[in-house]
């Protein structure tokens, strides 16, 4: 199965998950893909975790191409889904940020200097650029220690963050499989029983959060105007409902049901003002 | 009027890149026992000097919730003011007034302005305070050309969100006569 499959994007994920979790495929070919964005590879990474904890036996063909098994490999990809492999030679892949544990709220700062001081040294971001950008993954970042365990039944939610460029926008992903948004604001007296969709309006075009009090929520209502400023493009899954737009528009659809929230923004290298830094 | 204790509170004591809602919260504790400890009618004037970054959950955990208690009378008469070297870095502390309907005075570049929650109307009768630093409704009725209960309407909002103060010298019929006083320093 999927020996077609080319890319592996926030547009062809699902047929991944879709295959492994609803139809339970034992085996998935992905030999001949040849492109990963950090979404995927983070929903990836999830996937492979979530199906060894369901008992799900399924058996992965990882890419072929050498700069495909090379990036994933310095991503941190195999090390993340318990197999390690040899270190790639130093710098090769073309990493601009592994991906990177998020855990309590505490050693959020340090994650996000982390993903400031990668960006900063292969672009010379603008002051302003540079509060913006790090004040989104604040934002994003400690919503997994807000929301992704809120009832306390989540073992683990495996909060996830990496960053990845290419030639015309840089990718910032955070994933986790959580209790997703549903899961989350369920918990607000009102929103019982919420569908995902709904949850996911609420959030992002409601401002609404599960706490009441008034000074709470509506921070990913923002991240979305000002991604939309830099007509840059957005997605979010949350259990069966993901959210997509570009600069040419989008919707929400239903997606197989998975846990958590995958996330990832993408935002066109000319927001940065200068020509990247040749690393 | 005795000369006003204002205090500082540099929010770059705390980093340079702010931060979680956890870091506002250990942040908002040292606020809150600063302005506690100043006496009544004293103020803290809050500054972002040495910022790079001011999130908009830090703020709202720092400045948007102690502000909130200032507001809701919880440190009596105590007032608190904002001071940027760049309206941006402010942005958040604005955004999350503003959904806490709440407006506080901020000087940028030796100009004082509404930031949060408010109207031009609001802005308007809130300046002319400021300039004239000792007022009554009165006055400003004159001088904005309004009527009488509008304006009294506008002095009450202003001094409810802590952004004037106001006291009573009198009474005329059924109504209270207030003077009103800038919270600004001289």
């Amino acid at each position: 199965m999927n020996r077609d499959m080319t890319q592996l994007t926030a547009g062809t994920i699902d047929i991944v998950v879709e295959q492994v979790l609803m139809r339970g495929a034992a085996h998935i070919d992905l030999r001949n893909v040849r492109q990963i964005d950090p979404y995927a590879l983070l929903l990836l990474t999830l996937l492979v975790l979530e199906a060894r904890e369901r008992g799900i036996a399924a058996r992965f063909d990882w890419p072929q191409a050498p700069s495909v098994r090379t990036w994933m490999r310095t991503m941190g990809f195999f090390m993340q889904i318990g197999a390690p492999t040899a270190s790639p030679p130093p710098g090769t892949g073309d990493a601009l940020q592994p991906i990177a544990e998020i855990g309590d709220e505490a050693s959020i700062g340090r994650v996000v200097d982390g993903f400031h001081d990668r960006l900063a040294e292969r672009y010379p971001l603008t002051e302003s650029s540079r509060r913006t950008l790090t004040a989104i993954l604040i934002e994003l970042f400690q919503n997994i220690p807000h929301h992704s365990n809120a009832t306390g039944r989540v073992a683990d939610p495996h909060g996830l963050a990496a960053m990845q460029d290419d030639d015309e926008a840089m990718t910032v992903a955070i994933a986790d499989k959580g209790i997703g948004l549903r899961g989350s604001l369920g918990l607000r007296p009102g929103y019982e029983g919420i569908t995902d969709a709904r949850a996911l309006d609420a959030i992002l075009r409601d401002g609404i959060s599960r706490f009441a009090d008034a000074g709470r929520g509506g921070e990913l209502q923002r991240i979305i105007g000002v991604v939309r400023s830099w007509d840059g493009s957005f997605a979010l899954r949350s259990g069966s409902a993901f959210l997509y737009f570009d600069e040419r528009g989008g919707d929400i659809v239903d997606v197989p049901p998975f846990p958590g929230v995958q996330l990832a923004i993408r935002i066109p290298l000319r927001c940065f003002d200068e020509a990247p830094v040749d690393p | 009027m005795t000369a006003m204790h204002v205090e500082e509170f540099r929010i770059a004591q705390f980093g340079a890149r702010l931060g979680t809602r956890l870091e506002g919260e250990r942040a908002r504790a040292r606020l809150e026992s600063l302005i506690a400890s100043l006496p009544e009618e004293g103020q803290v004037r809050l500054c972002l000097d040495g910022l790079e970054v001011l999130s908009t959950s830090f703020a709202d955990e720092l400045v948007g919730k102690a502000y909130q208690r200032v507001v809701d009378g919880g440190f009596g008469d105590r007032t608190m003011v904002l001071d940027t070297p760049a309206l941006e870095l402010a942005d958040g502390v604005d955004v999350k007034l503003a959904q806490r309907k709440l407006a506080m005075l901020c000087r940028h570049d030796g100009r004082w302005r509404l930031i949060g929650f408010h109207t031009p109307a609001l802005a308007e009768t809130l300046e002319l305070v400021l300039t004239k630093r000792r007022t009554t409704a009165r006055e400003l009725a004159d001088q904005l050309g309004l009527q009488m209960s509008a304006c009294v309407n506008r002095v009450a909002r202003l001094a409810d969100l802590r952004l004037i103060r106001r006291r009573k010298i009198g009474m005329k019929g059924p109504q209270d006569i207030y003077e009103l006083y800038s919270i600004l320093e001289g």
